[in-house]
């Protein structure tokens, strides 16, 4: 069977055939790098897409429906004019650090797509510390929203990045926590030894309730670090027009946006690898036809089918609930994120001392 | 009791979130209910609503005859000047002079379709029409005669 | 000269230059920047030795941490934007002097000192789940002592802070007339 690892396989086995070791190691960065990007790109146009669709939907509207059947087209069409614009800089911005900072927000989204295992055995680098990576490279986003806040010489650019900043550095908190529950139960901060360890059955239904609560606070928390509504503060349009990217133009405005969706789709792909098992199959206990079946449908479909169910999840709050203010925000996180994760961690430490985990 | 209070705080606000997404879950499996009118694609479908107020317009039944005795109530009742009757006088076949107009003159342009004419009408000559395709080339067109060439009032309408 | 030793220096090179960089500028803002970058630079050295844990606990701890709450001071104070006055030149000769010194001292102690040896014997492995057995064994060479007092140190801080942030009720209520009185008495 045409599988991603088999590909992955002969490709590798070819090129150490036909080159010395540093040759092909660095063919296989550039083709790792060129794919990464080329899935930038399909997912920027998909997920932009997506939105509209869903948000569309959700307020019983059509959606963009002129640009290709059922307006399939609309976002290359935004991509060709996002590119053909000027992209400005203020007179009075730092321009260095203005220019550089869409670059520090892709380049981090691009350096968290690493450990994620897309199928099975097809992976970009299967780091000891996995989980860990991604919630300290995570961290680092930050930085590239301050930089775009101050180097624009704007107020509100200044005062959404303070937001987004206040915002990141508490939910990280309890997002870590969530994290932290499965690391518990697995015993390793290994993506693929997490994804094993759910081969009979994925943590969201083996770990009982608390494990369900850690789900919930980990989609809230990612919600809230990748800035979308309700916690978009941060580029709240009614108060601060755009927030940190109000300067920004053209090319420079597309890699922020292009960022925030990648930013979405890397964290429910984590959030699939966790708590959904990754690219493991759904298998039922002791259906063996029914867990027979299951097999069949490739691992990175199921993969795909996960981190979207999540993704459309992540929507699906955007276009429900209103947004929050910098108070209720706060309290939400210190006050009710954070004590619950904590008391949730301990009961998680218990069930996985006591072995009452399936 | 702090505990309590607090475990139902929470209880209450997700239920509360998750009866909002509830909601928007049901608009966004029922495509039965989107409600966006794709205007051009549907114009020979379209139906817009009763209440709706276009412009002012005269019903004419099938004899050509209206219901305005030309009482001017509607131009004195318009805010800004839309309206404008120029009013003569019929020979009845009695040989009494009778009160008619001859033009209803009315300016879409200046008309804030406020419906205060229509409320001050006395014989329900004029009402609102549920039209909104009035773009022209030149302004001049937006200013209409509302009576029909060669229409009378109707009879026992005083 | 292979590929992992041209990593290495070019690695030091960003680190270097970011760090002389972030001493040089003019621009508060810009050398907080320039420090983060040389902090990046560390974390990568990290991972270029293989101690992954420790490059990752560099980043969530220096530029996670501390440069976002650096920036945030910066943010807050102000005239963020403005140019710095170049330090006197006192400042700046002994400032030369300081690194030199240090420089020469770690250079002495890695020539000179016999136990940085550049092959350890003992073997590696910092696997996640060795560094937490280590973190909290109670055996020589654990690391349970420095953990808890570190721990305490802390539980103090989290203490202190929200000691800080709950003023009493009381003390609030008595500032609003004062305030209000000076602005009046300012009038």
């Amino acid at each position: 069977m045409l599988s991603l690892e088999s590909i992955t396989k002969t490709t590798q086995d070819w090129l150490f055939a036909k080159f010395s070791p540093q040759i092909a190691l660095t063919i296989e960065c550039v083709i790792v790098i060129l794919l990464a990007i080329t899935l930038f790109a399909v997912l920027g146009l998909v997920l932009v897409l997506l939105e509209r669709k869903v948000a569309a939907r959700i307020q019983i509207r059509l959606g963009p429906n002129r640009v290709g059947p059922g307006g399939i087209f609309q976002t290359a069409a935004d991509t060709l004019k996002l590119i053909m614009k000027e992209g400005l800089t203020p007179d009075a911005a730092d321009k260095f650090l203005f220019n550089l900072a869409p670059f520090i927000v892709m380049m981090v989204a691009m350096l968290l797509l690493a450990p994620i295992a897309f199928a099975k055995n097809f992976q970009i680098w299967d780091i000891n510390i996995g989980v860990l990576y991604i919630s300290s490279v995570s961290s680092l986003s930050v930085i590239g929203i301050l930089m775009a806040g101050w180097a624009s010489n704007n107020k509100y650019s200044l005062l959404g990045a303070m937001r987004s900043g206040a915002q990141i550095v508490s939910y990280e908190l309890s997002a870590g926590f969530a994290v932290l529950t499965i690391v518990v139960l697995t015993g390793s901060l290994q993506i693929s030894d997490i994804v094993a360890a759910q081969e009979n059955g994925w943590w969201l239904f083996k770990g009982h309730i608390p494990v369900i609560i850690a789900f919930v606070l980990y989609i809230i928390a990612v919600t809230a670090e990748t800035n979308r509504a309700p916690f978009d503060l941060a580029e709240a349009e009614s108060e601060l027009t755009a927030g940190f990217h109000t300067e920004y133009s053209g090319m420079k405005f597309a890699l922020f946006f292009l960022a925030e969706y990648i930013n979405i789709f890397i964290v429910c792909a984590i959030g699939a690898t966790l708590f959904l098992g990754g690219w493991m199959p759904l298998h039922i206990g002791h259906w063996e036809n029914f867990n027979h079946v299951m097999d069949y449908i490739p691992s990175s479909v199921w993969f795909m089918v996960k981190t979207f169910f999540l993704i459309f999840l992540i929507m699906w709050f955007r276009w429900t609930f209103p947004r929050l203010r910098v108070d209720q925000l706060l309290n939400l996180e210190w006050k009710y994120l954070l004590p619950i994760s904590l008391f949730n961690l301990l009961l998680v430490t218990v069930i996985a001392i006591m072995g009452w985990y399936f | 009791m702090f505990l309590k209070d607090y475990i139902s705080e929470v209880y209450n606000g997700v239920s509360s979130l998750l009866k909002g997404m509830r909601k928007t879950g049901y608009y966004f499996t029922h495509s039965k209910e989107i409600i966006t009118e794709q205007y051009p694609d549907n114009r020979a479908t379209l139906k817009l609503a009763d209440r709706f107020k276009g412009e002012v317009v005269m019903p004419h039944d099938e004899n050509n005859e209206h219901t305005c005795t030309g009482c001017t109530a509607c131009e004195l009742a318009c805010p800004n000047g839309t309206i404008k009757i120029i009013t003569k006088f019929d020979i009845t076949p009695e040989g009494k002079k009778k009160k008619a107009i001859d033009a209803f003159i009315y300016r879409l342009e200046m008309c804030t379709l406020c419906n205060l004419c229509v409320a001050a009408c006395p014989s329900d000559a004029i009402k609102m029409a549920p039209n909104f395709e009035h773009s022209v080339f030149d302004r001049s067109k937006l200013t209409k005669i509302l009576n029909n060439p060669g229409s009378k009032i109707k009879e026992g309408i005083e | 000269m292979n590929i992992s030793s041209i990593l290495f220096y070019a690695i030091s090179a960003l680190i270097l230059g970011a760090g002389i960089l972030a001493v040089t500028s003019v621009k508060i803002f810009r050398a907080a920047i320039w420090l983060l970058f040389s902090l990046i630079g560390i974390a990568a050295l990290y991972f270029w030795m293989q101690v992954e844990f420790i490059a990752a606990i560099q980043i969530v701890v220096y530029v996670g941490g501390i440069v976002v709450l650096i920036i945030f001071s910066i943010f807050l104070t102000q005239h963020s934007g403005k140019e710095m006055n170049s330090p006197a030149r006192s400042k700046k000769i002994f400032s030369a002097l300081a690194a030199l010194f240090g420089t020469a001292f770690v250079h002495n102690l890695i020539v000179h000192y016999e136990g940085f040896a550049f092959n350890s014997a003992k073997p590696f492995n910092p696997s996640v789940a060795e560094i937490g057995t280590q973190m909290l064994s109670t055996t020589s060479y654990g690391f349970i002592l420095p953990f808890e007092v570190v721990s305490m140190l802390l539980l103090a801080a989290m203490v202190g802070c929200i000691v800080i942030a709950m003023r009493p009720a009381n003390t609030i209520n008595s500032e609003i007339p004062n305030s209000t009185t000076l602005v009046n008495n300012k009038d």
